[in-house]
């Protein structure tokens, strides 16, 4: 302990001046240093010391630190502190405008992260005993089916179906199996349907196909509203719908109808409406609008779940499942493709990858994560702005502050004045952040495609989270001014130029957070930037084949093709009719191919097929093609990229392979030609993207028909004014050829713009996040500016009286500022090629990413924050030097 | 009328034998003086911030010395009340005294 040989330990007096009640600390300090004086002539310096530390410490008791307990004494002041701060906030409208507008954003933004964290991680966790339901999975191949393949592939009958669930209940320690699938999922066909209810034909998606309905209702208990599960799931030929799809069909008085018992058809079937459910929330694996309780599944394989007891286990099960499997699946261990049943926890479908012919799109846990770290990230950046313009606002309002000093009010006023404030505007948001967030959940919905449900905002748990982190955030980010105004001494509060300001502003943690904000800013802004130039890039790259006017549907059938083509063809607006062939579509199934007398056997074949009108409707430029109008009926053409392969195994050149043999699945032994099938080579077309952009060019053959032998799918090339009309005119053509299956139309252009959905929602994400962070560093911006240039007034008037020009103290006002952008810049550019890249990645057509791009999102960024700051700081310059220097 | 604890009471007794300035520090040293006992600043201060709620002694901040670094000492004085319950006390115990055969 060292320090002048009469005085104290420096570190105790300093412990009882922070701790002890300004009141009291006079003469308590006082006593202690009249006695340890003392004490330092009878018993030198190291006791002295000794006892005074000791005396210190006992001091600490209730009685001295009052000022930190007495509620009694604060409560009083409250209301006095909440009309002031009230007045304030007021008083100050623009500093209130942007406060609130920034805490807003940024919570809003917060909470709708956390809604959607909160949302995604308690997927499936809605049904009870979720963590007893697993789902089965086949592994087959190199690969693991999400559903049971049914026991027998080429016959369906209800036993046969059942025999998996069947089985699974003997068990012991099983509680329930059931299975079902969903049109909306790729073993249910995607199709849609009319549904007749007395005489009237509602559209119908989403169905849910089930055979175990007691078993799916004590697995995923659905709660009626009208109806029971005894009628529905009793009984086979019955209908179930959602409260949601009663109220679309019938109406919001739905509920006065006498719905139940209504016979129904659906593709000429007869069924009967038993109940009326409550939709499942949004963040189940499955979602129906309409059960259909049938004995069959019109499938080859369902959904299969189990629910077990307490005290199975599902290792148990699979171990017993599996040694059972050839009474399930005859064959199934002699089959060495077939590689066992797996299984998933229910609450970890959601999170799963990898697997076929998953039902709803899964998620990546690690992106979530992220999100929610870029959640907690704008939430410091909110609380730092907040602290930054406080900072500001109260160096304007330190005199205010000095004059209540003066008439009385102590150190631990001012800092819950300044807390009360800062609370009191905190909470203010509370009313404008609920109705952001209730008005923004349907756009993040859209924006994120995940149902979160917006009553879920009015929910008590959920505005008491709002309400406290508000609370919080006002508490955090007053802090910082509450305490500095709060521990300065009178005489400093009327000092126009303070020092704990000027503290602030050396501060370099102020500097690494701006940068970061200046960085995030760039960054964010060069990546959306790239994502939006491959977008556009992919919307006008040349496709190979004519995309405007095209409309694609569903067809059944050659005869249904020929008969529409045909009642098309007479109306004016149609120019061609097509059947299959539809591009843009994802990677399916490739096969084999190789050139008849060669070994080399390529395996990127896209075997297709379509017919002349396809070719003709697409505008594809097909020379051979010409024969099929002068009679030929068939055609095995193949494009340039499997010419390419091809002529450079038989070392000629690609226009020469026309009139050879090539063989499509060599290794196929056939009765027919041996090995493979053989193809003569008709003809070369040049490359178009039937895929998406994300993959490179494949080889596709294909056969083109003069006329169509089997169709699924048409293509109607149209050209009109009026849309709405031709569509119509079309649609009335198609009811007359297809009485069963509801007109679906799409455009050609809109199936090739959903290849890209995930791409552009991921842009859009990067967009709406760029703007948040422009928004919040420039709001951060204008309270350490305007903070700036009040401090600095002074030096700004010498400068002016020195004779300095306008610009000149702009430039010097903006030089700190204008060095973090151009750091931050430097540093974003490899950042943003870096995540740029690896967005692009999954593009085999990509533009190249120039980083002159983020040089110059930079300059932009420069631009606008001195513009912001000449703009903030003008006031200031403007003002007569003389005021100022008298002041 | 409110308790009086041990030390209280000592404490104000201590006043009222003081001449001149009373205060703190040197009321701890008489404590010591007279009880031959130990006792730290902090138990005086304390004993005495209750007294002065009570009621009993009033409070003044008095000269500043250079031992204390120029701090003011705070200055206690009993009042009307504070001498009416010592007295009252002294009565009661005189009267218990009293009662006491072979104790006068």
């Amino acid at each position: 302990m060292s320090g002048d040989p009469h005085l104290p330990p420096r570190w105790a007096d300093r412990f009882l001046e922070w701790y002890c009640d300004e009141n009291l600390l006079e003469e308590i300090q006082g006593d202690l240093h009249e006695a340890y004086y003392e004490r330092l002539d009878i018993y030198g310096k190291p006791k002295a010391d000794r006892l005074f530390v000791v005396d210190v410490i006992k001091f600490c008791r209730p009685y001295a630190f009052e000022k930190y307990s007495t509620l009694k004494q604060f409560l009083p002041m409250l209301q006095n502190y909440l009309k002031i701060g009230l007045r304030n906030i007021l008083h100050r409208k623009g500093f209130t405008a942007i406060n609130l507008a920034g805490l807003s954003i940024g919570i809003v933004a917060v909470m709708l992260v956390g809604l959607y964290w909160n949302s995604e991680n308690t997927y499936d966790t809605a049904f009870p005993e979720h963590e007893n339901i697993y789902r089965l999975m086949n592994k087959y191949r190199d690969q693991t089916y999400t559903c049971m393949k049914f026991s027998d592939y080429f016959q369906s009958s209800e036993e046969v179906e059942m025999r998996l669930i069947n089985r699974l209940k003997e068990y012991e320690g099983v509680t329930a199996a059931c299975h079902f699938v969903p049109s909306e999922s790729a073993i249910g066909g995607r199709d849609k349907y009319y549904i007749e209810i007395d005489d009237t034909r509602y559209l119908g998606d989403n169905l849910l196909y089930l055979s175990s309905g007691q078993d799916f209702q004590t697995i995923f208990p659905l709660e009626f509203l009208r109806g029971s599960e005894e009628q529905a799931f009793g009984a086979y030929q019955t209908m179930t719908i959602t409260e949601k799809l009663a109220n679309r069909w019938f109406g919001a008085s739905w509920k006065e109808l006498d719905l139940v018992g209504k016979s129904v058809t659906i593709r000429d079937e007869g069924f009967l409406l038993a109940g009326v459910v409550k939709a499942l929330p949004g963040n189940v694996h499955f979602d129906f609008d309409i059960i259909i309780h049938q004995q069959e599944i019109p499938s080859w394989a369902a959904y299969t779940y189990v629910k077990i007891s307490d005290a199975y286990s599902i290792e148990q099960l699979m171990d017993r499942l599996n040694q059972d499997i050839d009474n399930i699946y005859p064959g199934y261990t002699e089959d060495v493709l077939s590689k066992g049943v797996t299984y998933l926890p229910l609450t970890d479908i959601h999170f799963s990858s990898g697997n076929l012919y998953e039902i709803k799109n899964t998620a990546n846990k690690a992106y979530l994560d992220t999100f929610a770290i870029v959640g907690l990230i704008i939430l410091l950046i909110v609380w730092t702005n907040y602290t930054n313009l406080s900072m500001s606002m109260y160096a304007e309002r330190q005199r205010e502050l000095g004059v209540r000093k003066v008439m009385g009010a102590m150190s631990r006023d001012i800092t819950f004045q300044i807390l009360a404030e800062a609370v009191l505007l905190a909470l203010f948001c509370f009313p404008i952040c609920c109705l952001m967030i209730y008005l923004g959940v349907p756009f993040f919905n859209e924006l994120m495609e995940v149902q979160i449900d917006q009553m879920r905002v009015l929910s008590k748990s959920f505005l008491g989270i709002l309400a406290l982190l508000l609370f919080l955030s006002g508490l955090v980010s007053g802090l910082y001014p509450a305490l500095a105004y709060g521990s300065k001494h009178t005489p400093d509060l009327f000092e126009t130029k303070s020092r704990i300001n000027k503290a602030w502003r050396m501060l370099s943690f102020r500097n690494v957070l701006l940068t970061t904000q200046f960085i995030m800013m760039v960054g964010l802004l060069s990546v959306t930037w790239f994502i939006y130039q491959q977008m556009e890039y992919v919307a006008n790259q040349d496709l190979g084949y004519e995309v405007e006017g095209v409309i694609h549907f569903g067809i059944d059938g050659a005869d249904k093709y020929k008969q529409l083509s045909t009642y098309l063809g007479q109306l004016p607006e149609v120019l061609e009719t097509g059947a299959n062939g539809v591009p843009g579509s994802e990677m399916y199934n490739q096969l084999t191919y190789k050139m008849e007398g060669t070994e080399e056997i390529l395996s990127d074949g896209t075997l297709m097929e379509m017919d002349y009108g396809s070719v003709k409707t697409l505008g594809i430029t097909c020379e051979s093609c010409k024969s099929l109008e002068q009679g030929k009926d068939q055609l095995f053409i193949i494009n340039r990229t499997a010419a390419k392969k091809l002529a450079n195994i038989l070392g000629i050149a690609p226009d020469e392979l026309i009139g050879k043999q090539l063989i499509t699945e060599p290794e196929w032994e056939n009765e027919e030609y041996g090995m493979g099938i053989p193809h003569r080579i008709d003809g070369i077309i040049e490359d178009y993207k039937y895929f998406s952009l994300k993959y490179p060019h494949q080889s596709l053959l294909i056969e083109v028909e003069a006329e169509a032998n089997w169709a699924y799918e048409m293509m109607v090339r149209l050209q009109t004014d009026d849309w709405r009309k031709t569509m119509e005119k079309v649609q009335a053509e198609y009811e007359k050829v297809e009485p069963i299956v509801p007109f679906d139309p799409m455009f050609l252009e809109e199936r090739i713009s959903n290849l890209y959905v995930a791409e552009r929602r991921s842009g859009l994400l990067m967009g709406v996040l760029s703007l948040l962070t422009i928004l919040l560093a420039l709001m951060g911006l204008v309270g350490i500016v305007s903070h700036m240039a009040f401090n600095r007034q002074k030096e700004i008037s010498i400068r002016k009286v020195l004779g300095a020009s306008i610009q000149h103290i702009l430039l010097t006002l903006n030089r700190e500022f204008i060095i973090l952008v151009l750091v931050a810049t430097s540093i974003s550019i490899p950042i943003a090629l870096f995540f740029a890249s690896r967005w692009l990645e999954s593009f085999a057509f990509k533009i190249a990413l120039k980083p002159i791009v983020v040089i110059l999102i930079g300059i932009v960024a420069l631009g606008l924050v001195v513009s912001l700051v000449s703009l903030l700081a003008r006031e200031t310059v403007n003002k007569d030097p003389a005021e100022v220097l008298r002041a | 009328m409110k308790g009086l604890g041990y030390l209280e009471e000592t404490i104000l007794l201590l006043i009222l034998s003081m001449r001149g300035d009373a205060y703190g520090y040197v009321i701890s040293k008489a404590y010591e003086d007279h009880m031959g006992k130990k006792i730290s600043i902090s138990a005086i201060h304390s004993a005495m911030s209750r007294l002065e709620k009570k009621g009993l002694i009033k409070s003044h901040m008095g000269g500043a010395t250079s031992e204390r670094g120029g701090r003011r000492k705070r200055i206690f004085q009993v009042t009307d009340l504070g001498r009416a319950t010592i007295e009252e006390i002294k009565a009661s115990r005189q009267k218990l005294w009293g009662l006491i055969p072979g104790m006068e």
